[in-house]
């Protein structure tokens, strides 16, 4: 009964990423230009930064580390937090921006 | 003047023409002056004159149009050589400036990365000295801790994370282990596989509030210390991603794996020093056995254990309701062969504006050999900080505000309920997350730790934390047979500076 529960968790787990694959599709349909979807970016990520960093601990300013320490700081969170790709990718435009 | 030198030019024309015409009648007359029909002659000789007109003239209007297409391709030479000019001009003194002036740090990096490469070797972590004093124990000590965490990026998809953790209890050597060394490959942006030796991914404390200077209290809560109710490790394989279900900041993650499995240090086995994580001889197990410490290493002869986490966070991210996140994680592996043990437990975590709580539910199973009974455990942790960042006291001086503005006062209540604890397992060496007592190892564990941290920078904390150790009585020591009366009551004090970089 437990391995049926334990079975049927992962399931729906697989099932509710594979589900949000479709909705990150959706998400990424954008008309605005480069530059503007770079602010775009930037804004989400200055807004994200401080909810998803302070969830685990305090969040740490993009002066903290070079833009090439954050690409590998922010790989490895996506890691440790299961961060969604779009958030993370946002969360980094923004630590890299800010130094 | 191109009207008139082409008159001039037909005008010459005709009169050479003329003049030809003229001679060539002369000749004609006087040659042939006894010609049939000198009218005729003279018809033919106009014709002519008029043909060769009609010739010259076409020739004129072709010299004219290859002047007019030179002097147009020439006016076109002057305007792109000018061009030239001036983008030359522009390009130096753009040039000029440039060298003139010191690059600017995105430059600078840039230029550092192309010669450095894209990819590199990075090293984040932690470091923590502490003090620690223990009433029941005695203990008055220095210890010194130390994890770093290496991160090598191989490719845009794939990264390598290696953990060190250095130990240095009073009275001992310095103590090394591996707790994480695996490679994290993102097979997509909503599946990552993840391969060697990782935190276990069940609750929120080994995974994300175990580094030093990430835990807001010094200790670890008790289901987490001296006497786990999940391996602190496991190595194996995961699945893992998170996804966005609603609006911005309404996400979900899922951890599956699949690893070795839990080992118990068990206490009868003299031929080596517990904790190992392989022992090297038969021993018998006994009810309460503690958990085999970081490295959950242990030689598979069972069936892989295998187990999921899965979290959501209802709240979307610009609403006023703070942030909230609950999560459910559940682990099942063999110990021995045909013994299970299973685990479950549950976790929230709450935090808006300077206020933050989290706390956890455990259950755990352990299947024993006949005649034993079942070892079944449980605990939990419930605890609250709140930043002083913003608060002014009235009559307080403002330098003693700027202070004041940098604490957090914490608050933790944990326990463990097991039938029995093992009495050769009990150690009172201080190690990072133990304060030493004895009361820790108590079937019906309970302590209130009380913190209070000062934050000098985000990552940069100096800790203090009062421990009251209030185990209740009840249960028995499996290894002796003996009951276990109630331990009395401890009192412990932590202080620790700790840093993440």
């Amino acid at each position: 009964m437990k391995r049926k529960l334990i079975s049927g968790f992962a399931g729906a787990a697989v099932a509710l990423a594979l589900a949000a694959c479709a909705g990150g599709v959706a998400h990424a349909a954008n008309d605005a230009t480069p530059a503007q979807q770079k602010r775009q970016m930037f804004l989400r990520g200055a807004e994200l930064w401080p909810i998803y960093c302070n969830t685990c601990h305090n969040a740490r300013p993009g002066g903290e580390f070079s833009p090439t320490e954050w690409n590998m700081i922010l790989m490895h969170m996506r890691t440790q937090a299961n961060l969604p790709p779009q958030d993370a990718k946002a969360i980094l435009e923004y630590l890299k921006a800010s130094r | 003047m191109r009207g008139l030198a082409r008159w001039t030019v037909l005008a010459a024309a005709a009169i050479a023409a003329v003049a030809v015409a003229a001679a060539a009648m002369a000749d004609d007359m006087t040659v042939s002056s006894g010609a049939s029909d000198p009218g005729m002659t003279q018809e033919r000789q106009i014709r002519e004159i008029r043909q060769e007109l009609k010739l010259l003239e076409q020739r004129v209007d072709q010299l004219e149009n290859e002047n007019d297409r030179l002097r147009k391709a020439n006016a076109e030479l002057q305007k792109n050589t000018q061009k030239l000019q001036t983008s030359t001009t522009e390009q130096i003194s753009a040039l000029q400036s440039k060298v003139a002036e010191s690059p600017s740090p995105e430059d600078f990096l840039s230029a550092m990365d192309r010669f450095l490469g894209r990819y590199r070797v990075t090293l984040v972590g932690g470091a923590a000295g502490s003090f620690i004093y223990d009433r029941n124990s005695n203990i008055n000590t220095f210890a010194f801790d130390m994890e770093p965490i290496i991160l090598w990026q191989l490719s845009d998809k794939l990264l390598f994370e290696g953990t060190i953790e250095a130990n240095l209890p009073a009275g001992g050597s310095a103590d090394y282990q591996l707790p994480v060394a695996d490679f994290q490959y993102f097979l997509n942006d909503y599946v990552e596989l993840v391969m060697g030796i990782f935190d276990q991914p069940f609750g929120d404390w080994y995974e994300d509030q175990s580094p030093f200077w990430v835990n807001r209290f010094v200790t670890a809560p008790l289901p987490y210390n001296v006497n786990p109710l999940i391996p602190p490790t496991e190595i194996g394989v995961q699945l893992r991603g998170g996804f966005q279900w609603g609006q911005m900041g309404q996400v979900a993650d899922y951890t599956v794996w699949s690893g070795n499995g839990p080992g118990y240090s068990n206490s009868s086995c003299t031929n080596n020093t517990p904790p190992s994580p392989l022992p090297t001889c038969t021993s018998t197990a006994f009810v309460g056995d503690t958990l085999v410490g970081v490295n959950n290493i242990k030689l598979n002869t069972h069936t892989p254990s295998f187990g999921g986490r899965f979290r959501i966070y209802p709240l979307p991210a610009d609403s006023d309701w703070g942030r909230l996140e609950l999560g459910v994680s559940t682990y099942d592996g063999k110990w021995a062969n045909g013994l299970w043990m299973t685990s479950w437990g549950v976790d929230f975590n709450y935090f808006r504006d300077n206020l933050q709580t989290r706390g956890e539910w455990i259950e755990s199973y352990r299947q024993m050999p006949a005649g034993l009974g079942a070892d079944n455990r449980q605990g939990w942790y419930v605890q609250a900080g709140y930043f002083l960042t913003g608060l002014t006291l009235p009559f307080v001086p403002s330098a003693a505000n700027e202070y004041i503005d940098k604490l957090e006062p914490l608050i933790r209540y944990s326990g463990i309920n097991q039938r029995a604890a093992v009495l050769a397992n009990i150690i009172t060496t201080p190690e990072i997350g133990f304060t030493g007592s004895p009361a820790l190892y108590a079937p019906h564990a309970r302590e209130v730790a009380l913190g209070l941290d000062y934050w000098l920078a985000p990552s940069i904390v100096w800790q203090n934390e009062f421990d009251l150790e209030l185990p209740e009585a009840g249960g028995f020591y499996s290894d002796t047979g003996q009951p276990v009366g109630a331990y009395p009551n401890d009192r412990a004090f932590v202080s620790q500076f700790a840093v993440g970089f």
